[in-house]
């Protein structure tokens, strides 16, 4: 008979508690976070991660190879669809490379425009990052304030081109529309009201909450040789305390002329990196209140003159016998850029967001790489989520701050 | 659209004739849709903003779950592509009926800008679907203009619910098929 | 018989191109001695074939075997800590090589380096993950890509792409909407090979209208005009003009055919 006691019991083939038997779960391909799809194998000892292996590609759409099947000016609004939360970062990047390809110089007032664009779409980004790190950790009432917000710079986007979430409100040689009429008071009060949300709203409610910091504090740790080595740029290195901001070191566009500060934080987690965006947030103010009256001096031309590469203006257009047959032929065969090749990088809300397009004269860019931050990021994963708790490992993939559309293309 | 004043007891004019607990099921289903956090891409963006603070999803009874027992709606936003397009319909699968479909977006409803290799031409291929909503990103309100267009047509329905979708098809040799 | 046409390249090209057309080239310079991009260059020494700089970043052309060690100089002896980028493009067609490309960052000097190197067809390449550890995702996404593959790669799988896919997509013999196999893989996939003509083939004709379409928008039939008030209880018919609307789905005629 069959006597069952602790030591023999009767499921005989089962395993109960044994030390070395770890989890296998599966962080699927859709979240209830905001942060798309990406899909996590994690091995788990007990709650503790031991190996994680982050699989991407539920997003590839073949953006690269989109490219080379279609014009350079009309693959400009693909590139809106990267990084779908600051649109108007990619659209940027990806005409600032062509314009060094072809050599062309951009008129002030474009700069000025698309500066001001830059800094509200990082405005835009930052804000996003706030309200879905802060639903991912649990603080559920900063994502109403934030997305309140974001709805306000999100008016600003569409009163300039008609769209709120995917702009292209940039063009290859400057920018296609002027300001309207009372757009830059909107923003003065705009730029006003972040402020003060930033410092009595969301800083009032997180920076020296005890619950966040103790969520937040000595969670994702990144040495600062691990982040350079693995790629990651952006606030990604900042908060590792390298103090390298591409809008200082390599500027373009009138950052050269703007004053600004790029804050560094030493401490190399979560916590520092969220403060390093809020800090963001109030340097992008101060620079967008500096480019205000630098609009107001400036002639009114917004695309730059390049009769091979770009078309002439509308009235030109719609006036002039041969603007009309150069802007027919442009917009039918495409542009021919030079043969050769060029990467640009560019400070983009998420990090360093680059183009190496090369080109071989045809109207069609024979290669064009993304090289987007969002990638790395993903990939450090691997080393970051090792050892970490599995509530931490939704606070370290919300402060990475990836978007899938560039990740995966 | 603006229909604020919803008479629930009326048939609206219909062909079939709805029984009086027809319509108290369909006030009930129609009233207290729960998503199922799909969001793919862009478009999920523009989801979340409508469940946020301006324009409040909150107002239609729509709360967002995470589980698919758990939710009426699937909305479909965003791209989807051939790697994650055996997932949404396990996931599809994996919904308890009474069940609908929104297709938020180009690229959900015929693959929108992306004619590529890698996605799928159109979520209608997989899932069957009941609104379209087209856009890219559509607005927030549009999207609860869908809403309230598969209220409206929840509404209609007798409550056994025969599904009547897109995908009504007959096969090479004839046979009518359904994908389901 | 129908016209060739080249497989070797099947992207698309320009349909038209100037007989006189003189394409200019992106200026290139001389590396000047004595200035910063020189010590790199005598650093690296004979595994340098060619350099220039471009646009303010050295652009270095290498042998693919010296990859690895030009790499491993650049990070220790010039301070290149991070690789920004890597990727190859493909030239099959016109030389049968890949040609592929690293980007390098010096973040205390603040300048780039670019490294090419032109690999054969078949021929692999040496991982530099145990340098930059960036390199495991930016080879797998290569090798996913191109299909070039990587040595002593600590996990070379397909990264964009399911697991089970063929072909590497960005070749230029990989057509832009997907060869049979990717235009099939979601219902085999998920409803099995019995369902390929119950769900039809995928429509990558953008501009098909089909007359049915317009039946089930929301509000057809219950349009008003302009200014006046919805009620939402009026059905009107749906006409369709015959004569007026032109049905462009049909086939081409065998008379445009002739013609052609």
């Amino acid at each position: 008979m069959q006597v069952s006691n602790k030591l023999t019991p009767f499921f005989e083939n089962l395993n109960f508690e044994r030390d070395d038997n770890t989890m296998v779960i599966n962080f699927g391909p859709q979240h209830p976070s905001a942060h798309g799809q990406l899909r996590l194998v994690l091995e788990l000892d007990g709650e503790q991660v031991v190996k994680a292996y982050p699989d991407i590609g539920y997003l590839h759409r073949g953006i690269e190879k989109m490219a080379e099947n279609m014009t350079y000016n009309e693959f400009l609004p693909t590139t809106d669809r990267l990084d779908y939360i600051a649109s108007t970062s990619n659209n940027y990047a990806y005409a600032l490379a062509v314009e060094k390809l072809l050599d062309i110089e951009v008129p002030r007032r474009a700069q000025a425009i698309r500066t001001m664009l830059l800094e509200l779409n990082r405005i835009i980004s930052h804000l996003f990052f706030v309200a879905t790190h802060a639903l991912d950790v649990g603080a559920m009432s900063v994502f109403l304030y934030a997305f309140r917000e974001r709805e306000f710079a999100m008016d600003l986007m569409e009163d300039y081109c008609g769209a709120r979430l995917t702009h292209s409100a940039v063009r290859i040689g400057g920018v296609p529309l002027d300001l309207p009429e009372g757009w830059l008071e909107n923003l003065a009060a705009f730029c006003d009201k972040v402020d003060h949300e930033v410092e009595h709203t969301y800083g009032a409610l997180l920076n020296e909450n005890r619950i966040w910091k103790m969520r937040l504090e000595d969670v994702g740790v990144i040495s600062a040789e691990d982040a350079l080595s693995w790629g990651c740029s952006g606030v990604m290195l900042r908060g590792s305390g390298v103090k390298w901001d591409i809008r200082k070191e390599e500027p373009y566009e009138l950052y050269q002329e703007l004053d600004f500060d790029i804050p560094v934080s030493d401490r190399c987690d979560s916590y520092g990196r969220f403060r390093l965006y809020m800090e963001e947030m109030n340097q992008s103010t101060r620079i967008l209140r500096q480019l205000i009256p630098l609009y107001k001096d400036t002639e009114p031309q917004l695309m730059a003159h390049a009769p091979r590469y770009i078309s002439a203006t509308k009235e030109d257009i719609m006036t002039q016998n041969y603007a009309l047959m150069q802007h027919f032929v442009l917009v039918a065969q495409g542009m021919r850029p030079p043969r050769g090749e060029v990467y640009v990088p560019t400070e983009s809300p998420k990090g360093e967001l680059g183009f190496y397009i090369k080109s071989e004269g045809e109207p069609y860019a024979y290669r064009l790489k993304c090289r987007a931050p969002s990638f790395f990021h993903t990939g450090l994963l691997q080393d970051l989520l090792v050892g970490t708790y599995l509530a931490d490992v939704v606070t370290i993939i919300g402060t990475t701050n990836i978007v899938f559309g560039e990740v995966d293309r | 659209m603006a229909q604020h004043q919803v008479n629930y007891a009326s048939s609206a004019g219909l062909p079939i004739a709805l029984t009086s607990v027809d319509k108290l099921v369909n006030w009930g289903r129609s009233n207290s849709l729960w998503p199922l956090t799909y969001g793919l891409a862009c478009c999920a963006i523009e989801m979340m903003a409508s469940g946020a603070s301006r324009y409040d999803f909150d107002r239609m009874g729509t709360i967002f779950r995470a589980s698919p027992r758990q939710a009426d709606v699937m909305i479909l936003a965003g791209t989807l592509s051939k790697k994650h397009s055996e997932f949404a319909r396990r996931l599809y699968d994996q919904m308890t009926e009474p069940k609908w479909v929104i297709s938020m977006g180009s690229c959900a409803n015929t693959g929108g800008m992306f004619n590529t290799y890698a996605t799928v031409q159109g979520v209608d291929r997989i899932i069957p679907v009941d609104i379209y909503l087209p856009g890219c990103a559509p607005r927030p309100e549009t999207l609860q203009y869908a809403m309230m267009m598969l209220q409206k047509k929840i509404r209609r329905e007798s409550a056994d619910m025969k599904k009547n979708t897109k995908q009504d098809l007959t096969t090479q040799t004839g046979k009518r098929a359904r994908l389901i | 018989m129908r016209k060739y046409v080249p497989k070797d390249n099947v992207q698309k090209k320009a349909y038209y191109t100037d007989r006189y057309h003189v394409v200019p080239t992106v200026p290139q310079s001389e590396v000047k001695s004595g200035l910063y991009f020189d010590t790199i260059l005598t650093t690296l020494g004979d595994a340098v074939n060619f350099s220039s700089i471009q646009l303010g970043q050295l652009v270095i052309h290498i042998n693919p075997e010296d990859n690895f060690q030009v790499m491993k100089t650049l990070k220790e002896s010039c301070g290149y800590l991070q690789c920004s980028e890597q990727s190859a493009v493909d030239y099959l067609a016109k030389d049968n090589e890949f040609e592929l490309f690293w980007q390098l960052l010096n973040v205390s000097v603040a300048k780039r380096i670019r490294v090419h190197c032109r690999l054969a067809n078949g021929a692999a390449i040496e991982s530099i993950e145990p340098l930059f550890k960036s390199a495991n995702f930016a080879e797998r996404e290569m090798f996913d890509m191109f299909g070039i593959k990587v040595n002593n790669h600590p996990f070379l799988k397909r990264i964009l792409m399911p697991d089970d896919w063929e072909g590497h997509p960005l070749l230029k013999t990989y057509p832009l909407h997907g060869d049979e196999f990717a235009s099939w893989y979601e219902v085999d996939k998920i409803f099995g090979k019995e369902y390929r003509d119950i769900i039809g083939p995928e429509n990558r004709d953008p501009a098909k209208i089909d007359i049915e379409d317009t039946k089930r928008f929301s509000r057809v039939g219950y349009e008003v005009p302009f200014g006046t008030e919805y009620n939402g209880e009026e059905e009107n018919d749906i006409e369709y003009s015959e004569t007026a609307l032109v049905n462009y789905n049909k086939k081409t005629s065998k008379q445009l055919d002739e013609r052609r």
